[in-house]
């Protein structure tokens, strides 16, 4: 047996496509080193949600994925996930929430995201949370 | 103030610090001031808003702050910019995250602000109508204070 394929690996030579939205460019490089190093394509970013909206109307249906933090300016991250879900109810979104946010997270699962990651972002917990979407 | 608002968030400052860091971290005598306080060159500081309201204030000074940016950035930051000022914002969301999940299984119930961010020299605080506990944490990278002036309403 070779080594094991990158999770983010389609099977094909072809990398899952990743829009990260998210308002801070702390995470932001975070979750983009992470997805990088198994060989994610991070395609965009947005650090809004107004911005991230676009961004996934722009990139549809060439996108697999999004990242989608939970507290945001101008428009938060429910209201993102209300209106890409609006867009294209198979968006395959995931939240990423500080610790304290579990109602906000309850809404979100409700509202349509597939699964949601709790910082501080530790890579295992990221990729494995990822995966299990993508696989789904 | 009742001193076990305050636990939560020092509890918490030590246990983020610690596994996020990976330094030594040790926890100083609390104090209790009335009056205005000066605060150091970065400060952290999030709202509480409910049952129990007021603020909390993280502060350091910029060397230590340069040096827990880096650390989490697994990369030298010499200028606290906008990366910078990104990476001790997310630090506060941890710290104030663990501490107020803490403080809701206590039972209070309240919304957080965003963390803001202060930078200056000679900065000075004052709480007029609730007194501020400080308690001082120690690390191999600097002090930093945590100043809690929180109240039940």
């Amino acid at each position: 047996m070779g080594e094991k394929m990158p999770i983010g690996d389609k099977g094909d030579g072809a990398s899952f496509r990743v829009l990260i939205i998210d308002d801070s460019v702390f995470v932001v490089k975070q979750l983009t080193q992470i997805l990088q190093s198994e060989k994610f394509d991070v395609i965009d970013t947005a650090n809004d949600g107004e911005q991230g909206v676009e961004k996934y109307k722009e990139l549809h249906p060439n996108i697999d994925l999004v990242t989608l933090d939970i507290t945001m300016p101008k428009l938060d991250g429910i209201s993102t996930l209300e209106r890409i879900m609006e867009f294209d109810k198979d968006a395959k979104v995931i939240i990423i929430s500080a610790l304290g946010k579990e109602d906000l997270v309850k809404k979100a699962l409700i509202t349509g995201a597939r699964n949601y990651i709790v910082k501080p972002l530790d890579r295992e917990k990221v990729l494995s949370r990822i995966e299990s979407v993508l696989k789904k | 103030m009742r001193v076990e608002y305050i636990n939560p968030f020092v509890e918490s400052s030590v246990s983020v610090m610690r596994e996020i860091l990976g330094i030594e971290v040790k926890r100083e005598q609390i104090s209790l001031k009335s009056k205005a306080v000066p605060i150091l060159d970065v400060a952290v500081i999030v709202g509480l808003v409910g049952q129990v309201e007021g603020r909390v204030l993280f502060d350091m000074k910029m060397e230590t702050a340069l040096k827990i940016v880096s650390k989490m950035n697994e990369e030298e930051l010499t200028q606290f910019d906008e990366l910078a000022k990104a990476t001790i914002t997310e630090l506060g969301n941890m710290i104030t995250g663990r501490a107020v999940t803490k403080l809701s299984e206590m039972g209070y119930r309240f919304d957080v602000t965003p963390p803001a961010i202060f930078s200056g020299h000679n900065m000075e605080i004052s709480d007029v109508e609730i007194e501020a506990l400080i308690v001082p944490i120690e690390t191999s990278y600097g002090r930093v204070e945590i100043n809690v002036a929180l109240r039940e309403k």
